[in-house]
């Protein structure tokens, strides 16, 4: 390992690190626009110099430089100092210096460092550059004017987000940033850009001039758009959502976040459900907390046990589950189900339904075989994992389902079952693959498994992990990409049909055909509610959508910025999410709602406050007691024998920007579905 | 008015003038206070500072020897006219927006959309 001085302190480092990545180790902070610890290396800001010996007598670039035995480095020398000067002055020679009108102000890295190395005035008289702003879509909006060349932004769309389609055109002066053909940005990570870009040339449409960066409160909470649970940050003004940052994670989602849990957040501010309701005469009216409990109490008190159900929808947390699965069995009611999607899984072992390899662990992987799903749109923060695991070399991956362009080269196998059968066969080329792969590994998504064969294509997916030896040691190459936040967790906590009890598809026909009389929705919207007309349905949930449509009784809840609560994540990581803003209107915290209900049952729920549910979680599995850790879950039965319909695996998101309550009612997601959609590319001016 | 401040106003108190809400002034006649003569205002109603107008006011506080009913009297027309402080009262100011005042105000950040069922 090689051994350097820097600034007279010596330190030994890996060999292979840049002396960028040295002095950041030695605890020196080295300033810098175009390095990012996971971008490749451009060098062109020049910000990062350093004076460096044996060298040539002139200031280095750091994050470009290897280091070698015996350097001295010197982070802080007259010459440097100078240096950085003269690059600082150069890059504010054609930087606008509109600080108070731009919304970087108060989280720009050129403003911060122009504190440090700018000067107080400018020797530049003439004329400024000035750059024409591009159309990059519904998300980012470009003040090109301040770009200063970093190329951050080229970088993660070619590298991280896998869609080549930024780029820079001249050179010197002249060089400009943007699509070459004015077009908006198909990533679904496009967002991470407006993250990168230290000057404020890309910035945030959404929350343009809306708030101020120190005038935000930052609360760190996890997502529940999609099942990776990414973490994010949640910045709020006063009672309101203002944007959504992702927070740092390596075993999760590193620093990205996908553009739907980042941009949907202004759908929590819309089709709210702030007060309770009753249906009286036909019509929903608005009633207090007392008598709309008591109504749905003696409701549930005089129905036979067995016609009542429950459904858990897709960002329902762990607390109000387990509470309203405590509720049911109290009640005695054997249906009860957290897939409302109808996933052929749970019930047998852990590790049949988790993504056991591990986010992280698609790092070890040499090869990768997707069923039915399509992780760009259901998982995309671990598409761009497996992208950059493709980067890395040796690693071959092939899809059975859609052929689509997940961003790295994928072998298209086939699109059903059958394929699958054929791959297990050996009659594939790709079976040679797999079975020489030292590490391989399978994900399975819900386009398999929500069909009615699916426990059949899970049945088939857990032969090939065996016959492919995927299952090896400590490797565990199943996967299992869910697309709803609730699912592990519901799964986890049992949230499942007791004994005679109905399934989803068996409560929905039950309820159309008059068997089920009382159905309780906990935040379920994406099911068939026109078959709950018959039945007396209490909806519980945040947002107006198709299951307060159909509701008899509806509990307004809190949506995941206004509830401490704990999500878990398709890897089986259990995390706890965080109190941003408080719930509109009378809205109260979802296990607390089904805690008041359990009073007037006459039921009484065994806790009162957030703890005491949460003790009551790590009785109920060991997984709510070690929070942000994931629990190795040894190889187990599940899955069941059986011939597979050959249909094609369909991918169960159609639209990415849509597909929960809250990115329904969000009009950023509205505006970027009809550009995605190739209707509109949004127009400004005259135009529009 | 007390007691007190009635026999007071009776056996050492002359009139200098009435304002126009109807609050008395009076002079003190004999011994003098800190050098100066006592002025002060017997209100009609509640008693409330704030009820003494500006003309009033000056000379009440030795600002000037006469009370500036004259100057008073020839005030321009833009001039408003002398209100008490309405703090607490029926009439205080409330902002637009304010329950008192209908509770409809324009729209603010931080403001949501609630769902309703029709």
């Amino acid at each position: 390992m090689p051994k350097l001085t820097i600034d007279g302190e010596e330190i030994e480092v890996e060999a292979g690190l840049t002396v960028l990545q040295a002095c950041e180790l030695a605890g020196k902070e080295i300033p810098r626009f175009c390095y990012h610890e996971r971008l490749s290396v451009a060098g062109n800001c020049r910000m990062c110099l350093v004076e460096v010996a044996p060298g040539p007598p002139k200031p280095a670039a750091s994050c470009a430089l290897p280091v070698s035995d015996g350097m001295t480095i010197k982070t802080d020398s007259e010459m440097v100092k100078k240096a950085r000067r003269g690059v600082m002055e150069f890059l504010l020679i054609n930087h606008p210096l509109d600080c108070p009108i731009c919304d970087q102000g108060g989280e720009c890295d050129l403003q911060d460092q122009a504190m440090g190395y700018g000067t107080d005035r400018s020797r530049f008289l003439e004329n400024k550059r000035a750059v024409e702003d591009k159309n990059l879509g519904p998300l980012i909006k470009t003040i090109m004017t301040r770009c200063i060349h970093c190329t951050r932004c080229i970088r993660f769309a070619t590298e991280i987000a896998g869609v080549p389609e930024m780029g820079a055109t001249g050179r010197g002066e002249h060089m400009e940033v943007g699509t070459y053909v004015e077009k908006a940005l198909t990533s679904e990570l496009s967002g991470n850009m407006i993250d990168l870009c230290p000057v404020g040339a890309l910035t945030s449409k959404p929350y343009a001039f809306t708030a101020r960066s120190w005038e935000l409160k930052k609360t760190e909470s996890v997502d529940v758009l999609d099942a990776v649970g990414a973490n994010i940050r949640v910045d709020a003004r006063g009672p309101e959502v203002m944007r959504v940052l992702p927070r740092n994670n390596d075993d999760v989602n590193e620093e990205w976040i996908s553009d739907k849990s980042r941009f949907a957040c202004d759908g929590l501010k819309r089709q709210r459900l702030d007060k309770p309701y009753l249906r009286k005469n036909g019509k929903l009216q608005p009633v207090e907390w007392n008598e709309a409990l008591a109504a749905v109490g003696a409701k549930l008190s005089k129905t036979d046990s067995k016609k009542i159900a429950a459904i858990a929808g897709d960002m329902a947390d762990c607390e109000s589950m387990l509470a309203l699965r405590d509720l049911m069995a109290s009640l005695g009611v054997p249906n009860l189900d957290c897939r409302q999607d109808g996933a052929k899984i749970g019930g047998g072992a852990r590790s049949g339904y988790l993504f056991n390899t591990s986010i992280a662990g698609i790092d070890d992987a040499d090869a990768l075989l997707i069923v039915g799903a399509n992780p760009r749109l259901e998982a995309p923060v671990l598409n761009a994992r497996i992208r950059k695991r493709y980067l890395m070399g040796g690693f071959k991956a092939a899809v059975i389902g859609e052929n689509v362009d997940l961003t790295y080269p994928a072998a298209h196998l086939g699109a059903g079952p059958d394929s699958l059968s054929r791959l297990i066969s050996g009659e594939d080329p790709f079976a040679e693959v797999l079975k020489k792969a030292e590490r391989p590994m399978l994900i399975v998504g819900m386009g398999a498994l929500t069909r009615n064969d699916g426990a059949a294509v899970l049945g088939l997916a857990r032969k090939a992990a065996e016959t492919f030896g995927m299952i090896d040691g400590d490797w565990n190459g199943f996967n299992v990409l869910h697309t709803a936040a609730s699912r592990v967790g519901g799964l986890d906590l049992g949230f499942l049909p007791g004994e005679g009890g109905r399934d989803t598809a068996g409560i929905l026909s039950g309820a159309d055909s008059g068997d089920i009389e009382v159905v309780y929705l906990l935040g379920a919207d994406e099911i068939d509610t026109s078959k709950l007309d018959k039945a007396f349905v209490v909806y519980q949930g945040h947002h107006g959508d198709a299951g307060a449509h159909v509701a008899d009784a509806i509990f307004p809840g809190a949506a995941y910025t206004e509830k401490s609560a704990t999500y878990v994540n398709t890897e089986g990581r259990a995390q706890h999410g965080a109190l941003a803003v408080f719930p509109p209107g009378e809205a109260k915290e979802d296990w607390a709602i089904l805690r008041a209900l359990s009073a007037v049952l006459n039921k009484v729920l065994p806790f009162d406050t957030l703890a005491q549910v949460r003790s009551k979680l790590a009785e109920a599995h060991p997984v709510f007691a070690h929070i942000d850790s994931v629990i190795a879950e040894p190889w187990g039965d599940f899955g069941a024998d059986g011939a597979a319909d050959p249909a094609p695996f369909k991918s169960p998101i159609d639209n990415f920007y849509m597909t929960d309550p809250i990115s329904r009612a969000s009009k950023t997601m509205a505006e970027c579905t009809a550009v995605a959609r190739g209707e509109v590319l949004e127009q400004t001016g005259t135009d529009g | 008015m007390s007691l007190g401040t009635f026999i007071y106003t009776l056996v050492n108190g002359d009139l200098v003038g009435t304002d126009e809400f109807g609050n008395r002034y009076y002079r003190g006649r004999g011994r003098k206070l800190n050098g100066r003569e006592r002025r002060w205002v017997v209100y009609r109603g509640k008693v409330e500072a704030s009820k003494v107008p500006p003309e009033w006011h000056a000379w009440l506080h030795h600002t000037v020897d006469d009370p500036l009913t004259e100057k008073a009297a020839k005030a321009r027309a833009w001039q408003m006219e002398h209100q008490p402080n309405l703090t607490g009262s029926p009439e205080a100011y409330r902002p637009a927006g304010h329950e008192y005042k209908g509770g409809q105000r324009k729209r603010a950040t931080g403001d949501y959309e609630a769902w309703s069922p029709e």
